[in-house]
């Protein structure tokens, strides 16, 4: 069996009364890309933040190889290698793009790194080079996105999380988009990816899990779930 | 009002105001960069400058150090001083949702700071006199104060170390990104209990050069900085939040103000278009005179 990076088992998470996972479990093998997807509120954003820290799990355990991350605060998870692009990117609007690079590697174990982190992320998006020095707010929805997957792998992370990269974004970007998680993919960094671009997301991932209001509603390899006549009816049949 | 002033009166009403507008900016850079990283408005900052300048005096009366030259020690103890009270009052408050219960243990914190200072040093009014006290510099027949010079210079250097650290340093980046979306920030591993530690630490040793400034040109009392907050208030407001050298222009826009409405109008009005403008400010221009109404892409 694979190395497993990532194991969420039985996550249970709410916000006041109302719970938005209900005992969910997934994993994450070394070296893969796993597609978290599904419908609007099915909860995917939710279990992203709590992987994360941002919000408290309930119940449940998650772990990084052998380091519960449980109860820790959003900072000591970063440290441990989880680099997480929320939703909405989490880009500092107002500060230039070098500057947003450089944060990216502001961990002490990235630090030593950063000239070179940034010459790769140059050599990987020319256009943010072109734009260094312009603030992140005036870039277009596409090179904000570049710049906000650029400063997460700044910190050399051992997993790293995109939060529906896809939004807001028109079909041929997105489409370079999901080749860039290919060429980050090729390069071994381990992706888990939460999208409502099923049929992008499924194609590219080794392993999926479709959330349905709070619970693992199904999994399977990328291609057994698209091939799937329940998935194909259910989310890519009126839309795609 | 009738007679029209002179071009010298007009210079000297603008220097005094330049020089005194200096030290509310400088008590405003120290409170924009503690709301930018806790969105707190720390009043207890106008008692802690007063607190500085009775350190200055104690310093100066018991020790004979000159007070200019007390300088680095005070900040140092400033800087020290402001972990301190992070550490120890605010960390678990930061936390909480409710910004209220930080603004409460900064109101707090002033009346303690206050009464200790009156229990310690008595109510009445207080000073430092050096033998340079009364000099002054003269150019084109205006004349300056020295120590408020030297308080101006201290002021506008405080202020360009703070940009430097701000623009220049991972560290300092680091609190700007915190500044403006602290989750994103804690995402990328910067801890927020230290961004916001270092927010008090370096409004601290803020408070301790505007301690310094005021020790050596006002006579000042222990209820004297709640003034100064309010000052430091209206000054980040004009100035704009988060816009560090806003912060000390719009000090000194209500320095000038202030010295203008003093003479053509009359002194007790000065506090009233001081507030005045803070409101109209607030109301027409919110984000400050000098900070642009943020663009969407």
């Amino acid at each position: 069996m694979a190395n497993r990076l990532l194991e969420v088992s039985n996550l249970s998470v709410a916000y006041g009364d109302v719970r938005a996972l209900w005992g969910v479990s997934i994993h994450v093998d070394q070296g893969t890309i796993v597609a978290i997807v599904g419908a609007n509120g099915a909860g995917k954003s939710t279990l992203l933040r709590a992987i994360s820290g941002i919000v408290r799990a309930q119940e449940g355990e998650i772990k990084l190889s052998d380091n519960s991350l449980v109860g820790r605060p959003p900072e000591d998870i970063a440290r441990l290698g989880i680099a997480h692009v929320p939703e909405g990117r989490g880009l500092f609007r107002h500060m230039t793009v070098l500057e947003n690079l450089e944060l990216g590697a502001f961990q002490p174990k990235a630090r030593p790194r950063l000239r070179e982190g940034i010459d790769k992320a140059y050599a990987l998006f020319p256009r943010l080079k072109e734009r260094a020095h312009q603030k992140a707010g005036s870039l277009s929805g596409g090179e904000q996105q570049m710049l906000a997957i650029a400063r997460a792998v700044m910190s050399d992370p051992a997993l790293l999380i995109l939060d529906e990269p896809s939004l807001g974004l028109s079909p041929l970007v997105v489409r370079q988009m999901f080749t860039l998680i290919q060429t980050l993919h090729s390069q071994g960094v381990t992706i888990l990816l939460v999208e409502q671009n099923i049929h992008q997301a499924l194609k590219v991932a080794d392993y999926g899990f479709v959330l349905k209001t709070g619970e693992v509603a199904m999994q399977g390899t990328g291609r057994d779930l698209l091939a799937n006549p329940e998935i194909q009816k259910a989310y890519m049949g009126v839309l795609e | 009002m009738t007679e029209i002033p002179s071009l010298q009166v007009l210079l000297q009403l603008t220097v005094n105001g330049i020089l005194g507008g200096a030290m509310y900016g400088v008590a405003a850079v120290g409170l924009s960069l503690i709301f930018g990283t806790m969105r707190l408005i720390f009043l207890a900052q106008g008692a802690m400058i007063i607190l500085a300048a009775y350190f200055v005096r104690a310093l100066f009366q018991g020790l004979g150090i000159d007070p200019f030259l007390s300088l680095p020690i005070v900040i140092t103890v400033g800087a020290g001083v402001g972990w301190l009270i992070y550490q120890g009052l605010f960390r678990r408050a930061a936390a909480m949702e409710d910004r209220n219960v930080s603004l409460l243990i900064a109101v707090g914190l002033m009346f303690l700071v206050q009464n200790l200072m009156t229990v310690i040093w008595g109510g009445n009014t207080a000073g430092v006199v050096t033998s340079y006290t009364a000099s002054g510099i003269g150019a084109f027949g205006i004349r300056m104060s020295f120590t408020r010079s030297i308080g101006f210079l201290i002021a506008i250097a405080g202020t360009a170390l703070v940009m430097l650290f701000l623009k220049k340093t991972l560290v300092g980046k680091a609190v700007r990104a915190a500044s403006e979306d602290m989750t994103s920030a804690a995402l990328l591993g910067i801890s927020p209990h230290r961004v916001n530690a270092i927010a008090f630490s370096i409004g601290l040793a803020l408070a301790g050069a505007a301690g310094v400034a005021v020790a050596t040109t006002f006579p000042f009392n222990p209820f004297a900085g709640f003034v100064f907050s309010l000052k430091a208030l209206v000054a980040l407001a004009i100035g704009g939040i988060g816009n560090v050298a806003g912060a000390l222009a719009g000090g000194i826009i209500l320095g000038l103000i202030e010295a203008y409405v003093q003479y053509f109008i009359s002194g007790g009005w000065t506090n009233a278009f001081g507030y005045g403008v803070f409101l109209l400010v607030l109301m027409l221009k919110p984000e400050g005179l000098f900070s642009r109404p943020y663009k969407k892409a």
